[in-house]
């Protein structure tokens, strides 16, 4: 009976989930194996264990420039990394569109930037932007150590591109990785990403 | 249609200024330049009249492939903001955005303008009179494959005076007419999600194209595809489920009709879900919830009941009116009762998450090897195996308790059938508040019970009934075969829920329970008491153990077949433009077996569905199946049988009738073009 139960409250919560979130939050984050900007490989399952956070990127836009340029996304990395989160920025921009860099131009971003991520993907085919539908830069999605996706979404709530609007924002990437690090359940698991489009 | 009355708008609006003596002033602020647009706040009248409202408006004209965004964005992009102070005490109102156009790049969705983009608002002036100065900030998201944000301040001012309209008052005219309009059609949101929109005026000669905008993030995927069905009177408009997707919530937003002269309707609409396509409860439900009732008692479930309330009706050939009318009332009340009980579960079943569906205690397993050994019971009775005490229920015998719950178990037994018209009524009272949906499960009741009560009303009746006689001996012993005929066909369901370990669970279960009947006899014909409560006692535990066990043993899940429902697999069909004849039917649902029997599996019928080339989906509610329960309510419904055809090339699907003839398949699926 229990048994049964399980299965029918499991298809239910299949069911429930819409079909846009793929993936959805609740369920196992897609694998995937990526090439670093050093040229070295990372693979999402090979960091089970561990927090994971996506952050898509996309140095031309102004969404990005909001946070980078205030230093408000580095200090997010540090803060994550520093709790032994495995950050990852990706790069989804096609060769020839705004952002687009290979692994010299990726590692000398984020040296001008001074930023922290654990690597930098570099995804010029898009494949692994298509693999979680990311659509913003910046858009976040955050896995928990048994693999499973606790956040996506946008950086914070105020959809803008002007720095000054960071302090009133409710920070939800922020939150959602302190609760994610507490081991607490996401009080927002699914927000509005919001910024520049992914340049595919 | 609006389409039309827009250039008419335009025109009224421009002729006065065109055969106007006074020259026409153009009213706008110093004008923002960047290499990618240029941006002012302009005026629809040269000068302003205290207290009286004016619309100006923050002007766009953008480089070509450069655009800036709508209220909802779309996947990417911010919306202009405009901030403004109104000197004299004035305010200013919300942009009244126009609508849309869709820009897709790269598979992401935004919505937008480009080129000539006028946001128009009202502003409240104050009485004090004077010059007017509006100081506005503005900053907006410029983009063409990259973005730039960009920012400037504008100063309009206004002499007081009477108002003229200016030169930019065309442009905010055009814009104005671009505001999407109240819809004159009735919107609707179905889980799936489809936007269905209904009213006369709608047909394939008058919508060509359409599209929807939502108001927000979330319910919806932008970037989906819609697929659009024109049908005389309706508009299918699919859409795909967003992040955010909240079933059973109102979507609001903007659908654009384009008709084939190209002319656009743009209509705000706030749909309200869908679920019972007949919600309205007039007389014509009620009706038909009676006349379901009714046929119910032609319905092959109501055998063993009808076996029973024969052996009554036998037995009430001699009585009297009083106690014809007190028997026929209390099984009418059993009946209504025993309807109300089975919606109430229901209605709280799924108030706390469930997604049970009409005849949902026959998918519970134990439910299912009661009733056979309820079956087995009665049979026993009947074959005057043993005696129910005065203080129980006789079920072919007199009484108004025994009358009473004959109508209870008519109605439990009943369930698995779908007579006509019953699946709309019982889908329309789930839906309905509590007392419309009490009323419908009356009406229900009375029909089924109609035959009966016809007898305590018209008491006349049943002077032509037979005599009772030794003959109702014999009668009674005749009644039990109908009773085991149930208990095996229970069994059998039993066996399509359970594995080969619980079914032998539920036979041991009727074995304990004979044994335990056995024990009634000895004690009915003069054993010891003592001997009765220890023999009810160990039977007691056994059944106990044996429904634990039947519980625990549930069947292995079917193995997925390439005819085993799915929305997956049916979306893919449809998708290849295949047609799709879609059964969702259960084991313990005789009318399904009865309609795949005769109209679904003789071989000519396959023949013509092989020749047609149509995919034959099943879909086995046996057990709980959240898929299939979300299928049936998306169809207006809350049980099996369900029969929907889906005709090649995406045509508008066709609910069959729930009592199938081979004559009535062949006709639907022969309709079909090919």
């Amino acid at each position: 009976m229990l048994r049964s139960s399980l299965t029918v409250l499991a298809l239910a919560l299949l069911f429930a989930n819409p079909a846009r979130a793929t993936p959805a939050v609740g369920s196992p984050a897609p694998d995937f194996t990526a090439t670093g900007s050093n040229g070295e490989q990372v693979k999402l399952a090979g960091l089970r264990g561990k927090i994971v956070v996506l952050e898509w990127t996309n140095d031309g836009c102004p969404y990005c420039a909001k946070w980078y340029g205030s230093g408000q996304m580095q200090a997010l990395q540090r803060h994550a990394t520093s709790k032994g989160v495995v950050w990852l920025s990706v790069i989804s921009s096609a060769p020839g569109n705004e952002g687009y860099v290979d692994g010299a131009g990726a590692n000398q971003d984020t040296a001008s930037r001074n930023a922290a991520p654990t690597h930098v993907l570099l995804d010029p085919t898009g494949t692994l932007g298509h693999l979680y539908d990311a659509v913003t830069t910046p858009e976040i999605y955050i896995i928990k150590p048994d693999g499973t996706l606790a956040y996506s979404g946008g950086i914070d709530s105020i959809d803008s591109a002007d720095p000054a609007d960071i302090p009133s924002a409710e920070p939800y990437a922020r939150e959602a990785l302190d609760e994610v690090l507490a081991g607490s359940p996401v009080k927002n698991p699914v927000t509005e990403p919001y910024g520049c489009s992914v340049k595919y | 249609m609006r389409s039309l009355l827009q250039p008419l708008i335009l025109l009224a609006l421009l002729v006065p200024q065109l055969l106007s003596a006074t020259p026409v002033s153009a009213l706008e602020s110093t004008v923002f330049q960047s290499p990618r647009d240029r941006v002012s706040l302009i005026s629809s009248a040269d000068r302003y009249q205290p207290g009286k409202p004016l619309t100006i408006a923050l002007r766009f004209r953008t480089q070509p492939a450069w655009n800036i965004y709508w209220h909802n964005p779309g996947d990417a992009g911010t919306p202009p903001r405009l901030k403004l102070t109104v000197s004299g005490g004035g305010s200013a109102g919300p942009i009244q955005w126009p609508t849309p156009a869709r820009q897709p790049e790269d598979g992401i969705m935004t919505y937008g303008y480009t080129g000539e983009a006028v946001l128009p608002l009202d502003i409240t002036t104050g009485s004090a009179g004077g010059k007017l100065t509006l100081s506005a900030h503005a900053s907006w998201l410029i983009c063409q494959r990259i973005c730039v944000p960009e920012k400037a301040d504008f100063t309009l001012t206004l002499p007081e005076g009477p108002a003229t309209p200016s030169l930019e008052a065309p442009l905010i005219a055009a814009a104005l007419a671009r505001q999407p309009g109240p819809s004159p059609f009735t919107a609707t949101i179905t889980p799936q999600p489809t936007l269905l929109l209904s009213g006369d005026g709608l047909s394939p000669r008058t919508v060509q194209d359409a599209w929807f905008f939502p108001d927000q993030w979330g319910p919806i995927d932008m970037s989906a595809p819609q697929r659009l069905k024109v049908a005389p009177g309706q508009v299918e408009l699919t859409l795909t489920k967003g992040s955010n997707w909240t079933p059973n919530t109102p979507l609001s937003g903007v659908l654009v009709l384009r008709d084939p002269m190209g002319g656009e309707s743009n209509l705000a609409i706030t749909a309200s879900p869908a679920i019972a396509p007949t919600a309205t409860l007039g007389w014509g439900l009620l009706l038909s919830a009676f006349a379901g009732g009714l046929i119910l008692n032609l319905m092959p479930c109501v055998f063993p009941i009808l076996a029973m309330k024969a052996m009554a009706l036998a037995r009430m050939g001699g009585a009297r009116r009083a106690e014809v009318r007190s028997e026929a009332g209390f099984y009418t009340l059993g009946v209504i009762i025993s309807f109300a009980a089975l919606g109430g579960v229901l209605a709280l079943a799924r108030a706390l998450g469930g997604d049970q569906g009409w005849g949902f205690q026959f998918q519970q397993p134990i439910f299912v090897a009661l009733m056979a050994a309820l079956m087995l019971a009665v049979a026993l009775n009947l074959l005057g195996v043993f005696e129910f005490s005065a203080r129980f229920w006789t079920p072919h015998q007199s009484g108004k308790v025994g009358s009473f719950l004959t109508g209870l178990l008519a109605v439990l037994l009943a369930t698995p059938c779908t007579a006509p018209f019953m699946a709309v009524a019982i889908a329309a009272a789930l839906q309905a508040p509590a007392p419309k949906a009490a009323l419908i499960f009356v009406s229900l009741g009375l029909g089924m019970a109609a035959p009966y009560a016809l007898l305590a009303l018209a008491p006349g009746l049943a002077k032509f009934l037979p005599r009772p006689g030794p003959w109702m001996a014999l009668l009674r012993r005749a009644l039990a075969l109908p009773m085991l005929a149930a208990m095996i066909w229970l069994i059998w369901v039993e066996s399509e829920q359970v594995s080969p370990v619980g079914l032998a669970f539920a036979i041991i279960l009727l074995a304990a329970l004979a044994l335990g009947l056995l024990a009634l006899r000895r004690f009915q014909h003069g054993g010891s008491a003592a001997h009765l409560t220890r023999d009810t006692g160990l039977a007691a535990i056994f059944i106990a153990f044996t429904l634990l066990q039947i519980a625990s043993h549930p069947a292995t899940r079917a193995p997925d077949q390439a005819t085993s429902f799915s929305e997956a697999r049916l979306a893919s069909l449809r998708a290849a433009g295949t047609p799709v004849f879609v059964d969702m039917t259960a084991a313990w649902c005789v009318t399904c077996l009865v309609n795949e029997r005769v109209a679904l599996e003789p071989d000519r019928i396959k023949q013509a569905f092989a020749a047609r080339n149509i995919a034959y989906l099943k879909g086995d509610w046996t057990t709980q199946n959240p898929q299939i329960t979300e299928f049936l309510h998306a169809h207006g419904r809350d049980g099996v049988p369900l029969y929907v055809f889906y005709p090649p090339r995406n045509g508008t699907p066709i609910v069959l009738p729930q009592i199938l003839t081979p004559s009535l398949v062949l006709n639907q699926i022969g309709q079909t073009k090919f």
